[in-house]
């Protein structure tokens, strides 16, 4: 009794934020009241004409997928050397080693970024493969942790033992089994990092210059103006967030069901 | 073995873990086509570094590997041509069964009406008709093993190599696959060598054991013979039940032992040899009353009841025996009949 209790509050204490956030976006007035009143999809309207706030949505999703794709080129390879790392003492080394951007604050990683590359040998500050470059920083240890995790739980060493004992090439045993085997991972991982890019604030806001500031960091001046805009500007930020994920699964899931249904013939 | 054909042949082979000791030593060993050849050992003894060996995922350091009369001593895992059933059966998750079985065919470039055609029958072999389009996660442990056999043995491949393929099972799955394996094996007349450390599989499956112990073969026999005259102390314990006794020869047909003084078959050790003997539990027969050779009081310590048959542990003398029967009543003296009494070599 008391375990179901426990849930429900804490899932009303989850939910009740973003309830209200959902309901004042909708809300004509909200001034000394606990609701809003009156009904009206101006504010929506109002986010979609603002040029400021399109930009920063473009340049959100762009950002995220050029992380998810760097996660993958970069990413997909280093988890596979860290698992197949000879010794056990060199893979413990490893991943504590890819962990640590974890431990690091985004702002200590966001001052190290100014510092390098406001000088005039790289001046790239304010450039949005700079912005890239960061949340590659930030998800990479995530997408790692996933992927590699996976790897030792699906015993990927025997698959490719097997693969390997029934004749297949090196460059078969990836396409046919490593790729495929990880797709679920893959993705999972690759949610994960979508997720954190298009919600990441501090880095980006110190370092997104202005032309290309990401979504949230545009997200902060807006809650200078109307509460019903602010709102609905922050929907908008949830729903980006959500659809990325989404968007990103689905995608990774089509091209590897591709490679899953060559790998069937 | 005679005819020199051997699908299989070791001769001197060496293999040791870099940076220790471990490893597998001066291995001589021959499989003939059809031949199933279980080697059996404790944990640590070297068994799946020997399969290991022969598949091609370690390099010998020293000797020759043989594949069908080919020197395969350095050749890559992909040119031995082994079929390998690993513990976990490695299944490959997003195949079907019937990708899985035909993946050998498919990396060889077999043409895709053809490699389908001979999927499927040798899912059907392996009894496993109609589950051709599931995904190994929806198959049984037992179910999956099949598919690991039929993929292994789909190329027909120099040899099959099983390691530990019943561990995983449950007892009564296991019984039934025990005789399955079997038959299968010898329909395809595959030169085949099964890892394992159950007894009762050694014993049950083998054309002949091959017996581990510390990375050295101790001993290689068909199953009656590992039973009744094996090599040593180690192998008697190993395979099958035994009582161990030690004791000192004071006639050409007396040991004296711990249990009392045991008239034993005439042999020619001189009086005062330090003997080790072999006395199997089921040999030892519980008698109603005392006086007699070779009957002894008996205290029962445990006794333990399967159905058909009891094991008893018992103190006798200043000693202990294992003794197994089917007698159900209370046991208070055995018989211990002289041709019970088995000489070891190396006390």
């Amino acid at each position: 009794m008391i375990p179901r209790w426990i849930t429900i509050a804490y899932l009303a204490y989850l939910v009740a934020p973003i309830a209200l956030l959902v309901t004042g976006s909708f809300g004509e007035l909200w001034l000394n009241s606990l609701l809003p009143t009156g009904a009206t999809l101006k504010w929506y309207a109002d986010v979609a004409a603002d040029p400021s706030f399109r930009r920063a949505f473009t340049t959100s999703l762009f950002v995220a997928a050029m992380t998810c794709a760097a996660c993958i080129a970069v990413g997909l390879p280093l988890a596979y050397a860290v698992f197949r790392a000879r010794s056990a003492r060199l893979r413990a080394f490893a991943r504590v080693l890819y962990q640590l951007p974890v431990a690091l604050p985004a702002l200590v990683l966001a001052f190290g970024f100014i510092l390098v590359f406001s000088s005039d040998a790289l001046p790239w500050l304010g450039s949005v493969w700079l912005l890239v470059a960061g949340h590659i920083v930030l998800g990479l240890p995530y997408f790692l942790q996933t992927v590699v995790s996976d790897m030792q739980r699906l015993g990927l060493r025997a698959l490719e033992d097997a693969a390997e004992s029934l004749g297949s090439t090196g460059v078969q045993r990836f396409f046919h089994i490593v790729l495929p085997a990880l797709r679920h991972s893959v993705l999972s991982g690759l949610i994960i990092v979508a997720a954190l890019s298009i919600g990441e604030f501090q880095f980006s806001n110190l370092v997104s210059g202005f032309l290309n500031r990401t979504y949230p960091v545009v997200l902060l001046q807006a809650f200078y103006g109307a509460t019903g805009f602010a709102c609905a500007a922050t929907v908008v930020l949830l729903a980006l967030a959500l659809t990325a994920s989404v968007t990103g699964a689905l995608s990774a899931q089509g091209t590897t069901r591709l490679s899953a249904a060559g790998a069937a013939g | 073995m005679s005819t020199g054909a051997s699908a299989v042949r070791l001769d001197g082979v060496g293999f040791r873990y870099p940076g220790s000791n471990a490893g597998v030593f001066d291995l001589s060993l021959a499989i003939a086509s059809g031949e199933l050849v279980v080697c059996i050992g404790p944990s640590g003894c070297g068994k799946t570094t020997l399969l290991r060996l022969i598949a091609g995922f370690l390099r010998a350091d020293a000797g020759r590997i043989e594949l069908g009369g080919r020197d395969m001593t350095t050749a890559a895992v992909r040119a031995r041509e082994c079929g390998v059933v690993f513990q976990s059966y490695a299944l490959f998750p997003h195949m079907t069964v019937r990708a899985n079985v035909a993946y050998p065919l498919r990396v060889r470039n077999v043409e895709a009406g053809e490699r389908t055609r001979r999927a499927e029958a040798m899912l059907e072999m392996v009894g496993l008709a109609g589950f051709s389009a599931r995904l190994p996660h929806e198959l049984s442990g037992g179910q999956q093993q099949r598919v690991a056999l039929a993929r292994a043995l789909v190329f027909e491949p120099a040899a099959l190599l099983l390691d530990e393929p019943l561990s995983a099972l449950d007892a009564a799955t296991r019984l039934t696959m025990r005789d399955e394996i079997r038959r299968i094996q010898k329909q395809q007349n595959i030169a085949s060598l099964l890892i394992t450390h159950d007894q009762d599989e050694a014993l049950s499956l083998a054309d002949r054991i091959a017996v581990l112990r510390d990375g050295r073969l101790v001993q290689v026999a068909t199953p009656q013979e590992i039973y009744d005259r094996p090599a040593d102390g180690f192998v008697a314990g190993f395979v099958g039940r035994a009582n161990l006794i030690d004791g000192d020869v004071v006639a050409a047909d007396a040991v004296e032992t711990p249990l009392g003084r045991l008239a034993v078959l005439p042999q020619p050790r001189p009086a005062g040899e330090r003997v080790r003997l072999l006395l199997r539990p089921e040999r030892i027969v519980p008698r109603a009353e005392p006086g007699g050779e070779n009957v002894f009081g008996v205290a029962v310590l445990h006794d333990r009841f399967f159905g058909a048959n009891r094991e008893l542990d018992c103190a006798v003398g200043n000693g202990r025996l294992k003794i197994e029967t089917s007698v159900r009543g209370a046991i208070a003296h055995v018989h211990v009949p002289r041709d019970a009494v088995q000489f070891l070599a190396n006390p």
